[in-house]
């Protein structure tokens, strides 16, 4: 007999979110649904009216993950709308500002997921803040790496959290020969490190990957091989950084995008009629409380082609270097691997720019209210700013980050795992659930949606 | 770009999305317009405080760390005070992964000299986004400012 089991909050991603489950005899989950429920900011909204240059600084306060991504697909989707190209030195310093970035993220990450992981050949789980070795050395490597990126990120991008340098039209500042070295140096440093955490991490999921069980809440949980396997497609615009509308050939495309409501997506009301104290961190939702999805969830539901799709590590390597595995594992391993590639984009980059270069375009122009988009390659995924452009101010904006297009692949995902685990089938998404709250405004048919819906 | 790593962190934090969370950045935003030693560093460090800023913390070489933000002691709006790390509520500080940023202070409070400029907030209107700081927290931008320049040594004949 169906019941249904809910897990909120969900623990170690970013923001606010919810799994409400409902599971079979065994536990096994028939259908999930995973929503934000971050409360709706309406960040586009804001925009209108604002200028070109204030877009992209508002756009990345809307998270304190991912400034750095937010700032970059802002402004390329304002040089997108006014038809504005920029200097090939400010280009390289973004990508290495943007490779940067992906470092300290992916890292970041290991500390998040590490906990759900076993020091391979024992029956130990991490815990990455315990004095004793391997954890002890494992966290002093996370650290250095994210402190080497945060400081190449400050470099290029003028500060390490929320990048001042990038600008509509360019850089403000090329970087000196003895800054280009000192990022040279320092990501040769990182890639020795990045080697290492990828070797180690690689040896920690494929010993997870082999196990039986795993153990939740002191009960032993049994772990499916095909675990976090789903139909869907994936989506991604490019290996490393990313594409807009105005290359010649865009890899993404505007017409294949709709939005659909969460009430069309997710499951209505149902009861809370399972539930188990012992689950970490004190124990999912009490019997008798009502659950409603479509009404909770602070997201619309992007499609492409019509379907759901998942972004990400895995689906840039699906996409760009046939990799063929499947799944929450897949997932992990993809993101490591992308370790060292950034390394070798800083590297590439660098060896590129020429520091007596320009890095502002001669001229800027105002915009006519074009469509303009770019998407670039966040460490989660493809993160999808849209503005329209006239006169020097918003009109219209967008933003179709990562984990909007993650929620509903990752729901279908969840069929066919043991809801304890159901957790660790969304943090291999490496959520970031603030920026991907946004209030959708037509559905499928291009109709508003239900105004009582908006009052809620 | 100040030197790497150096000796004095000054991390503003908060989010200007949110009226009065501003404080921080907006503190950082008046800092950066002045000629700081090469010793200090300036970062906006946003919300993600308790995951980032510690990695831009050197303990060979990083001795002060400074951070600006608003608080709420009770005090009149745009009112400031020097704050200690024991000072600071349990849970006070917290970023989009729950990571509390008051307990990983404690542990380097013994290397790292951490000072908090606390203001007292008058509005924040989280989680409603509202851009622009209220007069009385904005006419502590200066006095923030000059604080912390006392603070890191730094005198411009103006005190």
């Amino acid at each position: 007999m169906t019941k249904v089991v809910e897990i909120s909050p969900t623990t170690r991603l970013e923001g606010h979110s919810k799994l409400t489950l409902k599971v079979d005899d065994q536990g096994i989950v028939e259908r999930g649904d995973w929503l934000s429920i971050t409360p709706v900011r309406g960040i586009e909204k804001l925009a209108i009216g604002k200028t070109m240059e204030q877009v992209p600084k508002i756009a990345s306060r809307v998270c304190g993950i991912c400034p750095i991504a937010h700032t970059l697909a802002s402004t390329e989707a304002m040089e997108a709308s006014i038809g504005c190209e920029i200097p090939t030195d400010a280009k390289l310093l973004r990508i290495i500002l943007h490779a940067a970035n992906r470092i300290h993220s992916h890292a970041l990450h290991n500390i998040l997921i590490l906990p759900d992981f076993y020091i391979p050949g024992t029956e130990k789980k991490f815990n990455l803040f315990a004095n004793e070795q391997p954890a002890r050395s494992v966290m002093a490597r996370i650290v250095r790496i994210r402190e080497i990126a945060q400081t190449i990120a400050a470099i290029a991008g003028g500060e390490a959290i929320h990048p001042s340098n990038p600008r509509i039209g360019g850089m403000y500042h090329n970087v000196s020969p003895r800054a280009k070295q000192k990022m040279a140096d320092l990501a040769k440093e990182c890639l020795v490190l990045v080697h290492e955490q990828m070797e180690f991490m690689l040896d920690v999921i494929r010993n997870m990957q082999n196990r039986e069980f795993v153990e939740v809440g002191g009960k032993q949980i049994p772990l499916p091989k095909k675990l976090g396997y789903h139909n869907q497609g994936v989506m991604a615009t490019a290996p490393m950084y990313g594409s807009s509308s105005l290359d010649d050939n865009p890899t993404w495309d505007f017409t294949r995008w709709k939005e659909t409501r969460p009430w069309d997506w997710y499951m209505g009301e149902v009861t809370i009629d399972l539930e188990d104290p012992s689950y970490p961190i004190g124990g999912t939702t009490k019997v008798g409380t009502k659950a409603n999805p479509q009404m909770e969830s602070c997201t619309g539901v992007p499609t492409y082609d019509g379907q759901p799709v998942e972004v990400g590590p895995r689906a840039r390597l699906a996409t760009f270097k046939n990799f063929d595995e499947k799944g929450t594992f897949a997932q992990h391993i993809a993101r490591q691997m992308e370790y060292p590639d950034c390394c070798y984009t800083i590297l590439n980059c660098l060896d590129n720019l020429n520091t007596s270069g320009k890095v502002l375009a001669d001229h800027i122009p105002q915009g006519d209210g074009s469509m303009g988009w770019a998407a670039n390659e966040a460490p989660r995924g493809s993160n999808i700013h849209l503005a329209r452009v006239k006169d020097g101010k918003v009109r219209w904006y967008d933003m179709l980050v990562p984990t909007t297009w993650n929620f509903p692949t990752c729901s279908r995902a969840l069929t066919g795992a043991p809801w304890q685990i159901a957790e660790m089938v969304v943090r291999a998404y490496d959520p970031c659930v603030s920026c991907a709250t946004h209030m959708i405004v037509v559905n499928e048919k291009e109709k508003i949606v239900a105004q009582k819906l908006m009052q809620w | 770009m100040e030197s790497l790593y150096s000796e004095i962190v000054v991390a503003g934090c908060g989010n200007p999305l949110f009226a009065d969370d501003g404080f921080g950045p907006a503190v950082v935003e008046k800092l950066k317009d002045l000629e700081l030693p090469e010793n200090v560093t300036v970062v906006d460090a946003g919300l993600g405080g308790p995951h980032f800023v510690f990695t831009l913390l050197n303990p060979e070489s990083t001795k002060t760390l400074i951070i600006v933000d608003i608080a709420d002691f009770g005090g009149e709006p745009g009112e400031l005070r020097w704050l200690s790390v024991d000072e600071l509520p349990v849970g006070s500080y917290r970023d989009a992964h729950s990571w509390d940023l008051t307990e990983p202070l404690q542990y380097i409070k013994d290397d790292i000299r951490v000072r908090v400029l606390a203001c007292q907030k008058k509005y924040v209107s989280s989680p409603e986004m509202v851009i622009g700081i209220t007069d009385e927290v904005q006419r502590a931008i200066p006095d923030a400012v000059s604080e912390i320049l006392k603070e890191i040594g730094v005198n411009y004949g103006t005190a």
